[in-house]
């Protein structure tokens, strides 16, 4: 049995082949070697820089937003540069950081690993998405500098239409950023078909992977709908041909349907990833296999597949027909059922458990909660009457936030944590990452739980001013998100610091289970240096610790 | 701001109290299952902290608990869904006794029209204890007509009519707001665009609302009754057909000078346009008209008394000038 275990790495979580290797995948120096690599964790690790930067441009943006409302009245800008800073932030959030963040970065970089593969099935195409993501995000920037894109990031007609011409290269830059979308989703459901290692089926498949599986396909599947929606607006923009706008003879609420048709799978795009990472981090750090493991992983694509099926409940109150309106209530409420299952079995995987609060599994532990508060709130917007009173309110804002940051983005930072060693070979100060993790907590809840209450008491959404009754409620969350801010400068600081004095890590820091820890840190170029075969399943913790007992026993 | 609480505005109509019920069976149910996650995620982390020498167990499985937290939270949403649509339904169709009310939103401001055709901006008159029915339309892009106070909201779409519903419950002053992004003037300083899109409802008695309907609404502060009247003659399209310089060629007489002008009239008699020549050609215009107009169709306008008044004005001073 021990000898068994050993070859494949169980011991003492050094890696498989037992050889120190000084080759990893960073050894290769100069640019040229970066701007012209296949290996798909360079490109994991360029596409983290490039949504690390855009998550600060969009931070930025976020904070300008803030400080004008700290007052009522004019504070630092006009309405109409107010307008733009929550376009620019939301655009951006979306569209050049959270769609890619999780997927791109994190994804690129460990599914091939965790799936035991040497890399993704098309790595060129892997390249080629990198790229297409750059174009994407230029002209994204030509439109930011000309300065006047002022539509919101959800670009409603008529309102798109009649908006100047940096709409259409913000239009034109989401267009190609969906293309890069789109090649990682069909590299990603091709890896994980066909580039599986030996002994690596399905029902052993990391959570991880099933979440980025589920995503990927969303990713296929629903983003045309976006390229084909911008492509018809940019078509009635610059010719005139009556689709959206009804003073061309087009129909208004007929681009929400289009847009909502991608936006809302899109919102899975974020949130899923975000699910899959915390999966891994509860299992890991309570040395247990995840509690109802099928039930996680169907969930995902049930999650994934009722997604495409409820985007009408962005548009109650747009005039659709009442038993329209019925139906996609109805279904929306079924997506609450697949999340729920996923916090419960998070859950009853900690029970018995043998818990360590290490930073990442923090961030876990606050995704099962701030995504608990995102999830309920969900339900007051599904239900119908309750919806038309809160519909484009704070409270909706409040609501999607306590998603995508206190669910994705919480997530993303958790799994950064996690496989920072593993992507670095470096060691993060655990104290100062805590204190980093705590300014984010608060700072977070500080802004957005102010903000459901002034959702609930009628303060409308993309207001550059507000009535004097709503100025305090408005003031906390402004402050918050100073303290939301700092944490975010010290979590960079706490980062760069391990990347430039950062002890060297080992292969498997925390002797997790998981087969990304069987190889070194940094990892070896080809992933694993001799070939990767699965004979254990990736959260087998009692054959682990069976082993580190055997092994003390004999020492 | 009286009946409102920390979390919910007053309930002002009579639609509020059942959304507001609503809510707080969601508000407690959602209390509940956080207490329940967190609490329990809490306990686990305190009591299975990692420990020398204690091993995590190795997992089991129970599909008792997987379809038990799948279909009990199913049964307790399909119960919201409905009484979400039922009070859907309830908010969504008007009493066939409402009283009808025309909405126009347009960047940015809001025109309402009362059903004997007086119209108000930004500000609407209206009685208490009736339901009142909006059919609102939008002149430019999307809108959105919220009043938080009664619970309601509706897009206004151009293209296409959209109804609104409520009936107010007090007498005072309720606010509404545009929630439905709609721009801002670029360059422009102060509130203003999207945000500034406010209107107020001004909820009377029945009897004030009939004497408003009859006398109709008073000149907006700061405005001088002859500024009113120009904005009242500019607003309802008057300007169309009539000039006011005196000069140029327009379909419909000019209207400076008009005042105590000499006009043959198509019946061949001469008399002089004085304030109830001009009155009587806003209200019935096809009762005597000037010779030469014959073939002009001026539509009867409404207006209330102030607001003829202040047209008077207007015309006055054109001809002083």
């Amino acid at each position: 049995m021990s000898t068994h275990a050993e070859s494949i790495g169980l011991a003492d979580g050094t890696a498989a082949d037992g050889a120190v290797h000084e080759e990893n995948y960073l050894s290769a120096k100069g640019i040229a070697s970066w701007l012209t690599t296949v290996d798909h964790k360079r490109i994991g690790i360029m596409y983290l820089i490039a949504v690390l930067l855009s998550f600060f441009a969009g931070g930025v943006f976020a904070l300008l937003i803030r400080t004008e409302l700290l007052f009522p009245g004019q504070t630092i800008m006009t309405a109409d540069q107010y307008n733009q800073a929550f376009t620019l932030h939301g655009a951006i959030m979306v569209f050049l950081f959270i769609i890619p963040s999780i997927p791109a970065a994190l994804g690129n970089f460990f599914l091939p690993i965790m799936i035991g593969a040497k890399d993704v099935a098309f790595p060129r195409l892997n390249l080629a998405s990198l790229y297409i993501w750059c174009i994407g995000a230029v002209f994204s920037l030509v439109a930011i500098i000309s300065g006047s894109v002022d539509t919101g990031w959800t670009f409603y007609t008529p309102y798109s239409s009649r908006a100047s011409g940096a709409v259409l290269w913000m239009a034109m830059g989401i267009f190609i950023l969906g293309f890069s979308s789109i090649l990682t989703g069909v590299n990603f459901v091709t890896t994980v078909h066909k580039m599986r290692a030996k002994g690596l089926h399905w029902s052993r498949l990391p959570l991880f992977v099933w979440g980025m599986y589920a995503t990927a396909v969303i990713q296929v599947l629903a983003t045309p709908v976006l390229a084909i929606t911008l492509l018809l607006l940019l078509v009635e923009k610059t010719t005139g041909l009556g689709i959206f706008d009804p003073a061309l003879g087009g129909d208004p609420v007929l681009f929400q349907h289009f847009f909502w048709f991608y936006s809302h799978p899109a919102v899975y795009i974020m949130i899923l990833p975000g699910m899959a990472i915390v999966s891994e981090i509860i299992a890991a750090f309570s040395r247990r296999k995840p509690f109802g493991y099928t039930y996680i992983a169907l969930s995902s694509v049930a999650i994934a597949l009722l997604g495409f099926l409820v985007w009408g409940h962005h548009m109650f109150t747009a005039g659709m027909s009442e038993y329209a309106v019925m139906v996609f209530s109805g279904l929306t409420m079924l997506v609450a059922i697949p999340s729920g299952v996923k916090v419960f079995n998070w859950i009853a995987t900690l029970y018995k458990g043998s818990i360590t609060l290490t930073t990442p599994m923090l961030y876990a532990l606050s995704f099962i909660a701030l995504f608990s508060i995102g999830g309920l709130t969900g339900i007051f917007l599904g239900t119908l009457s309750v919806d038309i009173f809160l519909h484009d309110t704070y409270f909706v804002v409040a609501h999607f936030h306590y998603v995508m940051v206190g669910g994705t983005v919480i997530a993303f930072i958790g799994g950064l944590h996690y496989w920072w060693s593993k992507m670095t070979g470096k060691v993060y100060s655990e104290r100062y990452a805590k204190v980093a993790w705590a300014l984010i907590f608060v700072g977070f809840n500080v802004t957005f739980l102010s903000q459901f209450v002034l959702g609930s008491r009628g303060m409308a959404r993309r207001y550059f001013d507000y009535l004097d009754h709503f100025h305090t409620l408005h003031g906390f969350s402004s402050i918050g998100s100073y303290i939301l801010g700092l944490g975010f400068v010290v979590l960079f600081f706490v980062l760069l610091h391990s990347l430039v004095k950062g002890e060297k890590a080992g292969p498997n820091p925390w002797n997790l289970a998981g087969y990304e820890w069987l190889t070194t840190s940094p990892p070896d170029a080809h992933n694993f240096a001799t070939e990767f075969v699965a004979e254990r399943g990736p959260y087998d913790y009692h054959l682990l610790d069976e082993n580190i007992d055997e092994a003390a026993a004999k020492a | 701001m009286e009946l409102s609480t920390y979390q919910l505005p007053a309930q002002l109509s009579t639609y509020a109290a059942e959304v507001d019920w609503l809510y707080y069976v969601i508000f407690w149910i959602s209390v509940a299952f956080f207490v329940g996650i967190v609490g329990v995620m809490g306990y686990f982390v305190v009591r299975y902290r990692s420990k020398p020498g204690v091993r995590a167990k190795k997992t089991g499985h129970s599909n008792t608990l997987e379809v038990a937290w799948t279909v009990l939270p199913l049964i307790l949403l399909i119960v919201l869904f409905h009484w979400g649509f039922q009070s859907y339904v309830r908010g969504s169709v008007a009493p066939s006794s409402s009283l009808d009310i025309r909405v126009r939103g347009a960047q940015w401001l809001w025109e309402f029209r009362h059903p004997n055709g007086m119209e108000e901006l930004n500000e609407v008159t209206l009685p208490v204890g009736t339901p009142i029915r909006f059919i609102m339309s939008s002149g430019d892009v999307l809108h959105s007509f919220f009043v938080p106070d009664f619970r309601v909201k509706q897009d206004v779409v151009p293209g296409r009519y959209s109804t609104l519903w409520f009936e107010a419950t007090k007498t005072g002053k309720v606010q509404a707001y545009c929630t439905e992004y709609c721009g801002a003037p670029e360059g422009a300083t102060g509130n203003v665009g999207h945000s500034a899109m406010l209107a107020t409802l001004n909820i009377v008695d029945e009897e004030t609302y009939e004497k408003f309907l009859e006398k109709g609404p008073a000149a907006p502060e700061g405005l001088s009754e002859a500024e009113w009247g120009k904005e009242l003659v500019e607003k309802s399209g008057c300007r169309t057909c009539h000039g006011v310089d005196g000069a140029s060629q327009m379909p419909a007489p000019n209207f400076k000078g008009l005042y105590m002008r000499e006009e043959k009239m198509t019946s061949g008699k001469t008399i002089v346009a004085d304030e109830n020549y001009i009155r009587e050609s806003i209200l019935q215009p096809q009762a005597k008209i000037v010779s030469g107009y014959e073939n002009l169709l001026m539509p009867p306008y409404k207006f209330g008394e102030a607001q003829l008044d202040a047209i008077i004005a207007y015309i006055k001073e054109l001809s002083q000038e």
